[in-house]
């Protein structure tokens, strides 16, 4: 009895410890400080589905430990015969389904904002290479590689996302952007920064020897700072 | 219904001798039609790439313990990771459930073999070809497959994965497929047309629904992969452009192929253990199972709708929008007969009379895990979300929740629980138990950090990383090498128990009646087909 006692702190203790990792890590990606439109979407969205989810899951472990408490074998203490209950299982058949029907709304508003590219102010083209990232932009004339891409702060970028080799993936985590780089196929997606600095991110669609070495850089600058810049660069600097 | 009153007279007599060939030794396994020792020789050879795939998995994780190290070159270590993934799911996960269905799934029918022992020989013995090939890859120019267990074309094709690595890779797979396709057929027939007189439909025990409708997913999706490899063999080796951009062809093809089978995989890994948590839970609270129609109709709804969500995998592939949508919902959906799951084995144990044995500890480990990779699998739905995380260290973190937390977890529950049925002898309790906590621990020691790593950005199957993500690395490779000292443990166990473990009686386990399935009826381990009589079910 004592040793299964014991069990018990255990499984309650490592479910504790569980819990507080779980929830340090939706803490962290909350900290993770989302500098676009999209990304305060997708944060936004990411907390709705921890307080709908959540209830289920501490509901669910919670019965768990609370039935391994208090349900251990004791001598004359015979266990109960119950085995179904219609009305119960309807029950735990709907809540959670009504919870997913819930939950798709803001999911579709979400995911309908981001999948619509809005009137751009610059489109960039991005295509991948092993293992490095090219970019373009066509409105200017202006292509080069293996640099960061230079984009005006506040303006809405058009990204077309392409390859010439095998499928890459340019994600930057805090604008909320994972766009495959497929050869034979452009992928369209956008973001708007809403400030200035340098933002980093990495390939994520294995490509090969060094995909862990194909870094993302973006240095989000004024749009003034923009204009001499690009002005630069087609000059050829 | 019907198919109860078929299985009876003719079976007996129809049925082809099987079992155990004159003379012992070596012969006995190799000649042998028997589905038990079929069904342990099929466990055996999943422990060993199971040993392969975990020590692959320590060297990973050295590598990453801290950034820039060079434990592994950047093409070894892709080519580890390949084939741990590989290993793990094709050559430990899969053919172990075959094994444990094999064994237990007629001795609990009420048969005396399988349908086919012959073909059921041969699914076996193909998995020796097709696991020397897999191993031989290693070994070839240029080595062994590097894009991932998931091998996603043009990376994989001849342009930029020259070498016999890959197409070795292939053909093993292909070997693979062919020998569960088979297996399948024979299972779906056995369950059909062999169960015992008075085994009707609801009496079928749930380890055998959960086998039986895994069963027939894999009838359906396996053919789907084997025709995709096909595709990417021929376009490696005899110029097909199936996939090859540049001629016509479409990479994002393969994506489709490959998830159309690849997610239902999920569930073939995880419904048969579902099913042994469904037999183990009602055991060890010596109390009945609480809503078993419910659920078999689960089990079965999951297997179908599990066939309409694999888009969710390439939500940043670039799929059509409505498409998004609708895999997105379906995906949402599959939580709701996992919850009629995870609420029905809650209340089978509520008001139970529970006994912590090393089993019953499993399958409780099986259902706090498995609930976290439920709860991450909703998050992955959403598409905005999933976009986030896609391909990051989350989604690692997630897939073993639901394939070590659920799948692997139920495979121990299910070893623990039949080991005296099968070896004959009790294994070592108090060892189990600490198996089992230096696993529950030091399983989410290994993957709790990974929710973390991939939310703030680490892209998975890198072979470093930037130096922020340091912490979270180091937590989860300390957690890896608790988990190695568990597997020892475990493997300890397992072979001092066999060599010098007490005899089991028929039934170790003290069933009630309800719970007591067909084989803790007959001695430990099980007779030469079974049952002397055929035992009629009532």
């Amino acid at each position: 009895m004592k040793r299964s006692r014991l069990s018990l702190r255990l499984i309650a203790s490592a479910l504790a410890v569980g819990a507080g990792l779980l929830a340090a890590a939706a803490a962290s990606a909350w900290i993770l400080d989302p500098v676009t439109p999209v990304a305060h979407e997708v944060r936004t969205l990411f907390w709705n589905a921890v307080w709908i989810t959540g209830g289920f899951f501490l509901l669910a472990e919670g019965l768990l430990l609370v039935a391994i408490l208090r349900f251990r074998a004791r001598p004359g203490v015979p266990a109960a015969s119950f085995h179904d209950n219609l009305r119960l299982e309807l029950v735990w058949t709907a809540i959670p389904a009504l919870a997913m029907v819930i939950l798709s709304g803001p999911t579709f508003t979400t995911l309908k904002y981001m999948e619509t590219v809005p009137k751009s102010d610059l489109t960039v083209e991005i295509i991948g290479h092993q293992w490095f990232w090219e970019y373009r932009y066509p409105a200017y004339g202006v292509v080069f590689a293996n640099e960061p891409l230079v984009i005006p702060q506040g303006k809405i970028v058009a990204a077309d996302v392409s390859s010439v080799d095998v499928v890459h993936s340019w994600f930057v985590a805090q604008f909320g952007v994972k766009m495959d780089a497929n050869p034979g196929r452009v992928n369209h997606t956008w973001f708007q920064v809403e400030r200035t600095g340098t933002f980093n991110g990495q390939c994520a669609e294995l490509c090969g020897v060094l995909h862990g070495d194909m870094a993302i850089v973006v240095n989000v600058v004024t749009p003034e700072e923009f204009e001499r810049w690009i002005e630069q660069k087609k000059k050829g600097a | 219904m019907e198919a109860g009153s078929l299985a009876g007279g003719h079976h007996g007599a129809g049925a082809p001798a099987s079992g155990v060939k004159p003379g012992g030794g070596l012969l006995k396994w190799l000649f042998t039609t028997d589905h038990k020792l079929i069904g342990v020789m099929y466990m055996w050879l999943g422990f060993f790439f199971f040993a392969i795939g975990g020590i692959f998995a320590l060297l990973l994780r050295t590598q990453l313990f801290a950034p820039g190290l060079q434990v592994l070159a950047p093409q070894v270590y892709n080519q580890l990771m390949s084939l741990h993934g590989t290993f793990m799911i094709f050559f430990f996960t899969i053919p172990l459930l075959s094994g444990l269905g094999n064994y237990i799934v007629p001795i609990q029918i009420g048969a005396r073999d399988m349908a086919f022992p012959r073909l059921n020989a041969v699914s076996f013995w193909l998995l020796i070809p097709s696991g020397l090939m897999m191993l031989a890859s290693m070994f070839v120019q240029g080595g062994t497959a590097a894009g991932g267990w998931t091998q996603y074309p043009p990376l994989s094709s001849v342009q930029y994965s020259p070498g016999p690595g890959v197409d070795l890779w292939i053909l093993g797979l292909h070997l693979a497929g062919l020998s569960t396709i088979l297996g399948a057929i024979n299972f779906v027939v056995t369950v059909t047309n062999l169960r015992a007189p008075g085994m009707t439909m609801w009496k079928i025990p749930m380890f055998c629904w959960a086998v039986f409708i895994t069963q027939c997913i894999i009838l359906v999706a396996t053919p789907v992969l084997a025709g995709a490899l096909t595709m990417l063999l021929t376009d490696r080796l005899f110029g097909t452009s199936f996939f090859v951009p540049a001629a016509g062809g479409d990479p994002v093809l393969w994506q489709h192929l490959f998830w159309f089978y690849s997610h239902p995989a999920v569930y073939i890994m995880v419904l048969p253990g579902m099913g042994a948590i469904s037999q183990i839970l009602p055991v060890f609270s010596s109390k009945r199972l609480f809503g078993y129609k419910g659920l078999v109709f689960s089990t079965a709804g999951i297997g179908l709708i599990g066939f309409l969500v694999w888009g969710h995998h390439m939500f940043a592939t670039g799929i059509d929008p409505r498409l998004r949508f609708f895999f997105s919902f379906a995906s949402m959906v599959i939580a709701v007969p996992t919850g009629v799951k995870i609420w029905s084995w809650i209340a089978t144990i509520w008001g139970g009379s529970i006994r912590l044995r090393t089993p019953m500890l499993y399958a409780l480990g099986f259902i706090a895990l498995f609930v976290i990779g439920g709860i991450t699998g909703v998050w992955l739905a959403l598409v905005p979300f999933d976009v986030q995380v896609h391909d990051t260290y989350f989604v690692v973190a997630h897939l073993h929740y639901v394939l070590f937390g659920g799948s692997l977890m139920a495979i121990f529950a299910a070893i623990y629980y039949w080991f005296p049925k099968i070896s004959g002898r009790m294994y070592h309790e108090g060892l189990g138990k600490v198996h089992f906590w230096l696993t529950f621990i030091g399983m989410n020691i290994t993957f709790m950090p990974m929710h973390w790593l991939g939310m703030v950005g680490m892209p998975r199957r890198i072979y470093t990383y930037q130096p922020q993500y340091t912490v979270g690395n180091q937590v989860a490779t300390v957690g890896a090498y608790m988990l190695g000292v568990a597997m020892t443990i475990f493997v300890l166990n397992m072979l001092f128990s066999l060599w010098k473990g007490r005899r089991a009686p028929v039934d170790p386990w003290e069933h009630i009646d309800v719970n007591r399935t067909l084989e803790w009826t007959v001695s430990s381990p099980p007779p030469a087909e079974n049952f002397a009589t055929i035992p009629i079910v009532r």
